[in-house]
């Protein structure tokens, strides 16, 4: 049995996550159980950095009792305003969590004036 | 007969009534609902568990992303499977802001009652990507045999 709709799609569920800024570097955390390295795909188009990944379809091959988790396939949008960088992306998925760090940009930080 | 937490009914309020009903609702289709029902008194989280049969094992998965392997504790006693441990989070400094938070840490722990012709001499777990997936044996007389029937 494949859990897909009824148009023929996995289903797409959209993950929990959490943002947090720390001196200059903002943590992205989604949380993606079941997804391995190969089946990630990070991506940025335009202002979009779209995250999705598959998660491994080793559980069907029986019958449910409980059927519980929902999540067959993660899709997950952020949109990047103009003071991150682009190029500087960072992204690590351990136990299920992957995390990205971006960077913002010199510019848009925000700059001491020393009095003279 | 299984403990089931006592629900009062208050005298009849319909907006009461239609609030209690959308809050059910809401949590119904939420796609990131931790079922939240396990113990009368010690109520802590549970995570959301698949339960699968085969031809000659069960399989129970549980989505724990972000979990220690080393924090995490299966054991089975008589038919019943416990899932325990802790998800840790990293401490927060004071400088940091937070601009959304969805996950959760803290302790969990569910348990399932596993059907009775479960071989529990033979149960093995393993935890890869954030899931935990417990592979139970069924007991010999449980599987399904193929009996050849000669036709003369």
């Amino acid at each position: 049995m494949e859990a897909k709709d009824k148009t023929g799609n996995l289903r797409t569920v959209t993950p929990a996550c959490s943002i947090s800024e720390d001196e200059g570097l903002v943590t992205v955390k989604v949380e993606m159980p079941g997804v391995s390295k190969g089946a990630l795909e990070i991506k940025i188009e335009g202002n979009e950095l779209v995250v999705s990944g598959n998660r491994s379809p080793e559980a069907h091959r029986g019958h449910y009792i409980l059927k519980e988790r929902r999540a067959e396939a993660f899709k997950k949008f952020f949109t990047l305003d103009d003071s991150i960088s682009r190029d500087d992306i960072d992204a690590a998925l351990v136990d299920g969590i992957l995390t990205l760090k971006l960077k913002v940009k010199e510019a848009a930080k925000p700059r001491r004036i020393e009095i003279a | 007969m299984d403990l089931v937490k006592w629900d009062s009914p208050a005298p009849m309020d319909l907006w009461e009534a239609f609030d209690g009903l959308r809050g059910e609702l809401d949590r119904a289709l939420d796609p990131f609902r931790i079922p939240s029902v396990a113990g009368l008194l010690d109520q802590t989280t549970a995570p959301a568990v698949d339960v699968l049969e085969t031809e000659d094992e069960y399989l129970v998965m549980a989505d724990l992303p972000g979990v220690d392997k080393h924090d995490l504790e299966v054991s089975v006693t008589g038919s019943l499977l416990s899932i325990k441990g802790n998800k840790k989070g990293e401490r927060e400094s004071e400088k940091r802001k937070i601009f959304r938070k969805e996950t959760w840490i803290g302790s969990f722990s569910r348990t399932i009652n596993l059907p009775a012709q479960i071989d529990a001499g033979k149960i093995t777990a393993e935890f890869k990507d954030g899931v935990l997936t417990v592979h139970i044996a069924k007991r010999e007389e449980a599987k399904t045999k193929l009996i050849a029937v000669a036709v003369e």
